[in-house]
């Protein structure tokens, strides 16, 4: 089984339901039961593939866990209840206080107010650098440095850094870099061939199917020799090479709680089977999309790392396969018009989410950003002026249609 | 040859095989995610394939998936 459709559909073909569904049911079960008390003890020793009690493991989500894993053809991999609790979830395993993490200045909202207004007060100290400059990101590693951090594409900004260089750097200092992947998935972007030590990945986006469910990813690669952190180390030395893994099952993930819910795992393992057919269709769609807004006079500026004027058009080709994603950003003159614009929307809807079935509309500026101050949002490149829009599945068409008659009293 | 697997005396009906060839003919559930230790010790994956099994050796097979649950 080599497609990446195949194996999502298919995953490892491990257990045939007793009732012959072909779907993994939702098991909504809290408990569940041992034969014995030796098997129970058993499985609370790691000795024995079972499942006790849903915060921890559940058939439902081992399922998307195991079809996830060969994607990725990763290590192991822990769903988790969002793409924060992702984030959340790797850093408390890998930094403590007193430590420091290297992220790229270009973030998601949240997990910019996760470093800085979470895990800062916390005792975690955090530079934030510009990814493409490798000698800014050499410059910020130190002996206390616990992981680089850094998304596949940014989120608004829609910078491509190239990513095996920012592992090369990273791995002579003993530090593994973790990927944020919503944006790409395992199928634009193999994070494993390119040196990434950890993907963390929104599966709300791409993989529930058109945003039906909320949920996150925990993806060990299985490239990183865990030994070379102070808080794994221990965890190689008593479990073996899925230290991290067992780390956090066994304490991180199970002591936070953010477990997925069976139900969420069940969509979001449906999703993942027609993820690659969306996928290939929105990228195809915001292609479309970007070219035609540069061709628009009332359109100053379009961000899409698949225009060949892009400055990431070059390294997004290498590094990605089958398309540049399906996020992209544009400038009109002032708030005021992008307001305008959107309030004239139709078929484009005004929310925000990313990886939609639907083409969703979002000014960063006034909402995911609007707690930032000009002097943050200006670093981050959030400008009162930028649109972001995350294409659909619509007929391209369409969306062209809706966007051009919205644009014409601006 | 005789070993143990997970704390229990097995005997197999062959006088060589690797680790590998062990996942196999024990029907070891989930191998691409199993952790394996032999004697105390753990092994890479990428070592499955070559690491040959002697009588008297301790398997354990590890999965790590429970622990401390339910209250």
């Amino acid at each position: 089984m080599k497609g990446f459709t195949t194996k999502a559909i298919h995953g490892s073909l491990q257990k045939k339901d007793p009732h012959g569904s072909l779907r993994v049911p939702v098991y909504d079960s809290v408990a569940f039961e041992f034969e014995q008390a030796t098997d129970m003890q058993q499985a609370f020793e790691g000795r024995r593939l079972a499942h006790s009690y849903t915060r921890i493991s559940n058939p439902t989500v081992a399922e998307f866990e195991d079809r996830v894993r060969l994607l990725a053809e990763a290590a192991g991999v822990i769903a988790v209840s969002s793409g924060m609790a992702a984030i959340a979830n790797v850093v408390l395993a890998l930094a403590e206080a007193g430590s420091h993490v290297v992220t790229s200045k270009f973030l998601f909202g949240n997990t910019y107010s996760l470093f800085e207004q979470t895990l800062k007060p916390w005792g975690l100290a955090v530079s934030y650098v510009d990814m493409t400059q490798l000698a800014e990101l050499k410059a910020a590693l130190n002996e206390k440095t616990r992981a680089v951090f850094l998304e596949t594409i940014t989120n608004p900004q829609l910078q491509v850094a190239d990513i095996r260089a920012v592992t090369q750097v990273a791995r002579a200092h003993g530090v593994p870099v973790i990927v944020d992947g919503t944006m790409t998935t395992p199928w634009l972007f193999k994070s494993k061939d390119f040196g990434v030590a950890v993907e963390v990945i929104s599966s709300t986006k791409c993989m529930s199917g058109g945003a039906t469910s909320v949920g996150g990813l925990i993806i060990d690669n299985g490239t990183f020799d865990w030994k070379q952190n102070p808080k794994v180390r221990p965890w190689v030395e008593k479990c073996g090479p899925r230290a991290l893994l067992v780390f956090l099952r066994r304490e991180i993930y199970r002591n936070l709680g953010a477990c997925l819910a069976p139900h969420n795992a069940y969509l979001q393992t449906a999703g993942l089977e027609t993820m690659a057919l969306r996928m290939q269709k929105s990228c195809e769609n915001a292609l479309q999309i970007a070219r035609w807004l540069s061709q628009s006079p009332k359109v100053s500026r379009v961000h899409y790392p698949g225009l060949e004027s892009s400055p990431y058009y070059a390294i997004a080709r290498s590094q990605f396969s089958g398309g540049f994603g399906s996020l992209l950003n544009f400038h009109l003159t002032s708030r005021k018009a992008c307001f305008a614009l959107m309030d004239q929307c139709q078929i484009v809807r005004r929310a925000t989410n990313i990886h939609d079935n639907k083409t969703l509309i979002l000014h960063p500026a006034s909402t995911i950003f609007c707690e930032y101050s000009l002097a943050e949002k200006s670093h981050m490149e959030v400008t009162d002026d930028l649109l972001r829009l995350s294409v659909g599945i619509e007929d391209v068409e369409d969306i062209i249609e809706d966007l051009a008659q919205a644009m014409e009293n601006l | 040859m005789t070993i143990k697997i997970n704390g229990e005396s097995k005997t197999l009906d062959r006088t060589a095989l690797t680790l590998a060839e062990l996942l196999v003919i024990n029907k070891v559930e989930s191998p691409d995610v199993v952790t394996v230790q032999i004697n105390g010790k753990f092994l890479e994956r990428s070592l499955f394939g070559t690491t040959r099994i002697q009588a008297g050796d301790e398997v354990d097979f590890l999965y790590y998936l429970g622990g401390g649950g339910g209250r």
